[in-house]
């Protein structure tokens, strides 16, 4: 290949579509790295600390698309400081100096501030894509300036971001020149914005697919907006709450029959039963529905909505759905691909809302469910066992029954082998997070059967480091190891310290690691950082030295060509 | 300034100008010197932390191990406290119906900025013997020493021999540990001998001794 002009080859290299394969072949000769280099447009960074920016810009100078993702995913949970790191700032500089030509975002527990969101909407003229996933530190003052700025902006989606409310005048940036919005999202803003620049913008934006609306916005302005923008594929509503007799209610149903295009709908934040019949008219189009925010919408109306569509392949729903509405589920949503079942009582004082039955249900009844996120009271391992015959083709399958180390409450057993029956079923699973009472034994399951597995999640399971080291010498795709609560200690996590480097991360907390073993582990292998959080406060009287046999509370290995971080805080240790 | 401290939801009392200083407690209960109260081998901890539901009135009814598998205990109650626990992001938990978010335990963690109204957690630090990092338990999410032992079970697995179905295998090994608080005064006491009222009010800081 090395005759053909570099050209064709580039042509070549346009075809393949993963990032896996360009970074396959960059590796191949110095022709085909520096072909690749030069016409790669997008990067994947799973983990901010694995590489400096200032490579990954210098490499790839004419990125279009980059995405980074930062803290650890148990940061969801509140396990890793807020000020553990992950800024986004040295990213958007390094682009701002190396890649001019950048036109997408995307960054993942990540802090953000508003400066950087400032720099990057100065710095890139072509700029039209932001996706800001779980990111903190900035505030609406952030958003003006992407406002201001990114004349061309396409996308702006913020999904579950902690930002600071500082007034709506934000919305009022975006000039009246833009036209070119075909996604907004700002559900997760706290604060009000300014209705009506909510409605011009949408309306000077023809091309506009998918809007969410977040939870200020009333069902008044969600009426006007459905009216200028019937053609939205993609909606969340704001607070759906209206009286259903008044004349604003009829307009609202009006308005939604008109959309003809909607195939998804999410918010419904204070929806009431009486509310829900205005949705009615386009349910039969629709592939995805999120009602997770509506906890006062239950049983029998949910039951009643759920009836009405056929074509859902997207169900997010709270527990109060039941066991019979999951069944309702089972017999209509024969498309079904990606269920999730939030709990609505978080601590479950309340009734027991779903329970193994629900899931047995939906296996059996919606053949093409390849994602799962439950939350449930109980499982036994019969309803697991029939659920991996039911679904073989799971690829995501996260089953959190909320009472920590539960056994199957019928056989008083572990769920060893109903887990165990999903990893032999599903051969083609990469994601698995397991809950209940687990012995060794579900470790030795997964080690042998689950050979895609990438991303395992483990908490208050095992007996002994054998368990570890089952995963870690069995999976032989395991990128993401995250463990909390469970027994496993140095013996287990030395056991194999190369199985590091072919994973993004280990994370342990609360287990039996001891400082000795993370300090034998980070001196065996120079290219992890091997960071200890401590959140010891001053006031202890301290252990300022604490002795290698103690035990550490949190743990977070990775691999990296960066060297160890230099912007860590005080209570991050990399040994 | 005196404190007012209840066992209603947490929503209902603000604890402004915590002061355990304050010695004005009432109650009567003999205080031991350290040596003195840490001589003793617990009587028979078939459930080393578990003491009977009433607290210590003073009067130390003998453990059952039918204790271990009461439903209290098994209950997702004694889980308030758990950090990070069920797994669930945190707008998810504001907008969950009723009262998760006033029993939600990020008020023990490091960095929490949760405007929540008005709820005042009762964080205290535990140490346990030979573990350098210590913990933080919010005691106004317990109602009672079952609910802060179980809560301290999760905390430290240690404690039993594997933590996954401690409370399902009655015949598993058990060390024994004996939970010591700080008081207002400085002095280190046994959990449990007094009423769980008083030694909310008093207690500074937990440490598991082994």
């Amino acid at each position: 290949m090395t005759y053909f002009p570099e050209e064709v080859v580039e042509r070549i290299f346009d075809f393949l579509a993963t990032h896996r394969d360009r970074n396959a072949v960059s590796t191949v000769c110095k022709t085909w790295y520096r072909v690749e280099r030069l016409s790669r447009r997008s990067v994947f960074v799973g983990n901010c600390y694995a590489v400096r920016p200032e490579r990954v810009v210098a490499r790839y100078p004419r990125l279009r698309s980059l995405t980074v993702k930062g803290k650890p995913h148990f940061a969801d949970f509140n396990l890793v400081p807020h000020d553990w790191g992950g800024f986004a700032l040295p990213w958007i500089e390094a682009a701002a100096r190396g890649c001019p030509g950048l036109e997408e975002l995307r960054l993942k527990r990540m802090i953000v501030f508003d400066e950087s969101l400032e720099l990057l909407a100065r710095s890139f003229p072509n700029f039209k894509v932001l996706v800001l996933i779980s990111c903190e530190g900035f505030s609406t003052d952030g958003l003006a300036a992407i406002a201001t700025y990114c004349r061309v902006l396409r996308e702006l989606d913020l999904q579950e971001n902690e930002m600071e409310d500082r007034g709506p005048q934000w919305l009022s940036c975006f000039p009246d020149s833009c036209t070119s919005l075909v996604s907004l999202n700002f559900a997760c803003l706290k604060g009000e914005v300014n209705a009506v620049s909510l409605e011009r913008l949408v309306a000077r934006c023809p091309n506009l697919r998918t809007l969410r609306l977040n939870r200020a916005v009333s069902v008044d302005t969600l009426s006007k907006i459905l009216a200028r923008a019937p053609h939205l594929v993609d909606l969340g509503t704001g607070s759906f709450t209206i009286d259903h007799r008044a004349e604003a209610y009829h307009k609202l149903i009006n308005n939604f029959i008109k959309c003809k295009s909607l195939r998804s709908l999410s918010g419904f934040w204070d929806a009431t039963p009486r509310c829900l019949p205005a949705v009615y008219p386009i349910c039969g189009n629709l592939t995805g529905l999120n009602l997770s925010y509506a906890p006062a919408i239950q049983g029998a109306d949910l039951i009643k909505l759920i009836r009405q569509c056929s074509k859902l392949q997207r169900l997010w729903v709270l527990d109060c759905i039941g066991d019979k509405g999951l069944a309702v589920v089972a017999n209509t949503c024969k498309e079904l691909q990606e269920l999730r079942v939030f709990p609505s009582d978080v601590y479950g004082e309340g009734i027991a809302a779903v329970t193994e039955e629900g899931l047995v249900a939906v296996s059996s009844g919606c053949p093409k469910l390849i994602s799962l996120l439950y939350f449930c009271h109980q499982m036994t391992n019969a309803a697991l066992i029939t659920v991996a015959k039911n679904c073989p083709q799971f690829t995501r399958f996260r089953l959190c029954i909320l009472d920590p180390g539960k056994p199957d409450p019928v056989t008083n057993q572990p769920l060893d082998e109903g887990f165990g029956a999903i990893v032999q079923s599903c051969k083609d699973l990469r994601r698995l997070s397991l809950s209940g009472h687990l012995t060794d034994q579900v470790f030795l399951y997964i080690g042998m059967y689950a050979e895609r597995l990438e991303m395992l999640s483990i908490a208050f399971a095992g007996d002994s480091d054998k368990g570890m080291v089952y995963v870690l010498n069995g999976c032989k795709n395991l990128r993401k190891l995250e463990i909390r609560d469970s027994p496993f200690g140095d013996a287990a996590l030395l056991e194999d310290v190369g199985k590091y480097e072919t994973m993004r991360s280990l994370w342990m907390s609360s287990c039996d690691v001891t400082l000795g073993g993370c300090k034998t582990l980070a001196a065996k292998m120079p290219r992890l950082n091997v960071e200890v959080i401590n959140e010891m406060d001053e006031s202890d009287e301290l252990e300022e030295n604490p002795s290698d046999l103690h035990r550490v509370e949190k743990m977070y290995v990775y691999r990296t060509v960066a060297g160890p971080r230099n912007d860590a805080p005080d209570f991050v240790w990399t040994l | 300034m005196e404190l007012e401290l209840g066992l209603a939801l947490p929503n209902n009392h603000l604890m402004k100008g915590l002061d355990l200083n304050d010695g004005s407690t009432t109650n009567s209960y003999r205080k031991r010197g350290f040596e003195e109260a840490f001589e003793e081998v617990i009587p028979k901890a078939t459930l080393p932390l578990f003491v009977h539901k009433n607290g210590g009135d003073g009067d130390d009814e003998n453990d059952s191990p039918q204790l271990k598998n009461s439903p209290e205990l098994n209950s997702i109650s004694g889980n308030r406290a758990l950090v990070g626990w069920p797994p669930v992001k945190h707008p998810r938990r504001r907008s969950a119906g009723g009262g998760a978010e006033e029993r939600w335990s990020e008020h023990c963690g490091s960095n929490s900025d949760d405007g929540g109204g008005g709820r005042r957690a009762k964080c205290v630090k535990v140490k346990m013997e030979g573990v350098a990092i210590g913990r933080k338990v919010d005691l106004s999410l317990h109602d009672s020493y079952e609910e802060l032992f179980h809560t301290l079970n999760q905390m430290f697995p240690n404690m039993q021999h594997g933590f996954a179905g401690f409370a399902h295998h009655p015949h598993h090994h058990r060390r024994r540990f004996m939970v010591t608080y700080e008081d207002g005064e400085g002095d280190w006491l046994l959990v449990g001998d007094m009423p769980w009222e008083d030694f909310i009010r008093s207690v500074k800081r937990l440490k598991i001794l082994s």
